[in-house]
C-alpha cells in the first residue's frame, strides 16, 4: 500500500471496490459462506464431530501428503521443465511448452481416464505388469501419478517467466571466470529462481489439495486407503451427509487462503528485494 | 532478534502439521498393523453398512481371531461402481443393486463363474418394494400406478441407462400393469407409455432423482420404500407414501470377487459372506428398513408398509430375460420411439 501511495499512480477509493464487491457477492463470496454455515449449522460441536470421524481424518491427511508428494516431485521436474525449455534452443522446443501446459486446458476426468487406460489392470501397458502383481493403479502412487500430471504446468508457469527474465550476461559472466554448467545452476541460476520455485510449489500444492476429476478416477475412492479429501466431500454429499461434507471443505477453504496469503506474502518480498 | 523468533515459530509450525499428517503410519505401538478388506458397494447400501454391518462384523472378527479388521470401502451409482470394477479396482466383495450388474462383471471377465449364485438366496442379500412418492394430501389423487399415466401428473424418474433404481421402477411399472387378471403385453405397454409421456425428468441415479423430488420438483417419484423408511427418520417429510397394489421387491446382490482374493483373505471373506445372511446382520437390514431374504425377520419393523400383491424379477424370468424382453424391447424400442415421435 505504502509504495502504492509513494508511486502517486493509485488513489483510495471505495466506489471500484465496492462495486466489485457487489458483482462478487453473488459469484464468490456468498458460495463460499454457504459452505462455513453449512458446516456450522449445527454447532461446533457436531463441527468436530464430523472432523474427527476416521474417515474424514485419513482423507485430510492422505490429501496432505499427496500434496508434498505431488510438490517435491514437481519442483524437480517442473524446474528442470523450465530450464530446459527456457535456457536451450531445439527444434519442437515450441510445441513441447504447449503439451507441458496441456493439463490446464484438458479436463481432469481424461487426465484420470487416460492413465486408467494406460495402467490399470486392463489398459496397455498395464495388462502386461497385472500377471508380475504390479499394479500403479488404485493405489497411492497412481493418485501421485495423476496429480503429477494435473500439476505440471503450474510449476513450469512459475518458474519460466522468471528464467526468461533473468539476463544471459550473469551466466555468461559465471562461465567467463571459470564455471561449469553445473556451478552456474546452482551459484547463479537457482538463488535467482528460488521465489519462482516456491510460488510454484505454493501453487502445486493448492491444486493437488484439490484436485478432484483425475483423482476419481484413478483411486478407485476407497476410504481409508485412496480417498482424498475432495472425494471424500463428494462421497457425503452423495449419501447425503451435508455437514460432513461441508467441514471438510470449510477445512480445505482454510488451508487454500492460508497457501495463497503465503504466495502473495512471498511475491511482495521478491518484489521489493527486486526495487531495493 | 523479531526475525528469529517469526522463523522458529513457522519451523515449529510445520513440523507440527508434518507431525500430524504422518502420524497415524508412525511406527508407534497402538498403530498395530491390521487386516484389511475391500467392498465395493451401491449408494442406498451405505449407510447401513457403514453404520450397522461393518461394524458388528469387526466386532465378531475380533472375537474370533483376536485381529483389528479394517474395512476399505467406497459406494456409488451401481452402474457406476461396476464400471470401476470392469476398469480393475481390486474389491474383494461387490454388492450391486441389480443382478443385470453382476451379468455385466461376469461377461467382462472379473467374475470367472456366476460366484453370486453359490451363495445363499441366490446373492441376494435384501429387498425393498418399489412405491410411489407424492407431495403431502396428495393433490394429484395417486392411489397406484394406473394414476401416474393421468394427464397433468409430473414424474420424477431416474435413468434406466445408467441407473439400477430406475431398472427396478420400469419392472415395478410394467409388472404392476401385468399382474392384474386377463392382462397382456399390450396392456403393460400402455402404461409405460402413460407414465413415461408425464416423465419430466430423468436423473442420473435413484439418489439423484430423490433429490430433485425432495427440492420440490414434480409431482410423484417412484423410489426404494427402504429410502423413504431411512430418511422420515431424521427430517420432516415433505412427502408421503402411496404403496401400490403391486410392485417388484428390488434385490440386491452380493459376489465375492475370487480373483482379488488372496488365499490368506479366504477365511476372511467367507465368514463376511456367512455373517451377511445370519439373523443378526438380517435384523440390522430391517432395522434400517430393508426387507430381509428371511420372511420370519420383517415382523420386527412396524414401519413397512402392506403390499398385497408383491412380486420378483424371476415372475419375468430373471434379469437377462427381463432386460432383453421389457427393457430393451418394450420400453427402450417401443415406448420411448413412440413417445419421440
Amino acid at each position: 500500500m505504502k509504495s502504492n501511495d509513494m508511486a502517486g499512480q493509485k488513489v483510495t477509493s471505495f466506489l471500484p471496490a465496492g462495486f466489485l464487491l457487489v458483482v462478487m457477492l453473488p459469484l464468490m463470496i456468498l458460495p463460499l459462506a454457504a459452505v462455513f454455515i453449512y458446516a456450522l449449522q449445527e454447532g461446533p460441536k457436531t463441527f468436530m464431530a464430523t472432523l474427527t470421524t476416521r474417515d474424514a481424518l485419513f482423507a485430510l491427511r492422505f490429501s496432505v501428503i499427496i500434496a508434498f508428494a505431488t510438490a517435491a516431485v514437481n519442483v524437480v521436474l517442473g524446474t528442470y521443465a523450465a530450464y530446459v525449455l527456457s535456457k536451450t534452443r531445439f527444434p519442437g522446443r515450441e510445441q513441447l511448452g504447449i503439451i507441458l501446459n496441456l493439463p490446464v486446458a484438458i479436463p481432469n476426468v481424461v487426465v484420470g481416464t487416460s492413465l486408467l487406460l494406460l495402467w490399470g489392470p486392463i489398459g496397455i501397458l498395464g495388462k502386461f505388469l497385472e500377471p508380475l502383481g504390479i499394479q500403479p493403479m488404485f493405489t497411492a502412487f497412481g493418485v501421485l501419478l495423476a496429480h503429477i500430471f494435473v500439476t505440471f504446468p503450474y510449476m513450469v508457469g512459475a518458474v519460466k517467466p522468471v528464467l526468461d527474465d533473468l539476463p544471459v550476461t550473469y551466466e555468461e559472466a559465471a562461465y567467463t571466470i571459470g564455471a561449469s554448467r553445473r556451478q552456474t545452476f546452482y551459484h547463479v541460476v537457482f538463488p535467482a529462481l528460488r521465489g519462482g520455485i516456491i510460488t510454484g510449489a505454493l501453487l502445486t500444492f493448492a491444486h493437488s489439495l484439490g484436485e478432484f476429476g483425475a483423482t476419481v478416477m484413478v483411486s478407485g475412492n476407497l476410504r481409508l486407503q485412496t480417498q482424498t479429501a475432495p472425494l471424500y466431500i463428494f462421497s457425503q454429499f452423495e449419501g447425503g451427509n451435508i455437514a460432513a461434507a461441508n467441514s471438510v471443505a470449510a477445512i480445505l477453504a482454510v488451508i487454500s487462503f492460508f497457501l495463497f496469503s503465503l504466495i502473495l506474502y512471498w511475491n511482495r518480498k521478491r518484489e521489493s528485494k527486486k526495487a531495493r | 532478534m523479531r526475525r528469529l523468533v517469526v522463523l522458529l515459530a513457522a519451523v515449529a509450525g510445520g513440523l507440527a502439521v508434518v507431525l500430524w499428517t504422518v502420524w497415524p503410519w508412525l511406527p508407534l505401538a497402538k498403530n498395530r498393523q491390521s487386516r484389511t478388506m475391500v467392498i465395493y458397494g451401491f449408494a442406498i447400501v451405505e449407510k447401513t453398512l457403514t453404520k450397522s454391518i461393518f461394524p458388528a462384523f469387526q466386532k465378531k472378527w475380533k472375537e474370533r481371531t483376536g485381529e483389528d479388521l479394517e474395512i476399505i470401502s467406497s459406494f456409488g451409482g451401481s452402474g457406476t461402481m461396476t464400471n470401476q470394477l470392469i476398469m480393475g479396482v481390486p474389491a474383494e466383495v461387490a454388492i450391486l443393486s441389480t443382478e443385470l450388474d453382476m451379468q455385466r462383471l461376469y461377461r467382462s471377465g472379473v467374475l470367472k463363474t456366476e460366484s453370486w449364485k453359490r451363495l445363499p438366496y441366490g446373492g441376494v442379500m435384501n429387498r425393498t418394494p418399489f412405491i410411489i412418492l407424492v407431495r403431502p394430501g396428495n393433490p394429484k389423487g395417486i392411489r397406484d400406478f394406473d394414476d401416474l399415466a393421468k394427464r397433468g401428473v409430473r414424474i420424477v424418474h431416474p435413468d434406466p441407462l445408467v441407473s439400477g433404481a430406475a431398472n427396478w421402477a420400469i419392472m415395478a411399472e410394467y409388472g404392476a400393469a401385468l399382474r392384474k387378471p386377463g392382462a397382456k403385453e399390450a396392456q403393460g405397454k400402455a402404461l409405460l407409455l402413460g407414465i413415461w409421456r408425464n416423465v419430466v425428468s430423468q436423473a442420473g441415479s435413484g439418489r439423484a432423482a430423490r433429490t430433485q423430488f425432495e427440492n420440490g420438483f414434480g409431482d410423484a417419484l417412484i423410489t426404494y420404500e427402504q429410502d423413504i423408511i431411512a430418511t422420515t427418520e431424521d427430517h420432516v417429510s415433505t412427502q408421503e407414501a402411496v404403496y401400490p397394489r403391486s410392485t417388484i421387491l428390488s434385490e440386491h446382490t452380493v459376489t465375492p470377487i475370487d480373483k482379488h482374493i488372496k488365499p490368506h483373505q479366504r477365511e476372511l471373506i467367507q465368514a463376511f459372506l456367512d455373517f451377511l445372511w445370519s439373523d443378526e446382520a438380517q435384523m440390522l437390514f430391517v432395522q434400517d428398513g430393508f426387507r430381509s431374504v428371511k420372511e420370519r425377520l420383517n415382523g420386527a419393523n412396524p414401519r413397512f408398509g402392506v403390499i398385497t400383491d408383491p412380486f420378483l424379477i424371476d415372475d419375468f424370468g430373471g434379469w437377462g430375460e427381463a432386460k432383453r424382453n421389457i427393457i430393451d424391447r418394450i420400453w427402450k424400442d417401443e415406448v420411448l420411439k413412440e413417445l419421440k415421435s
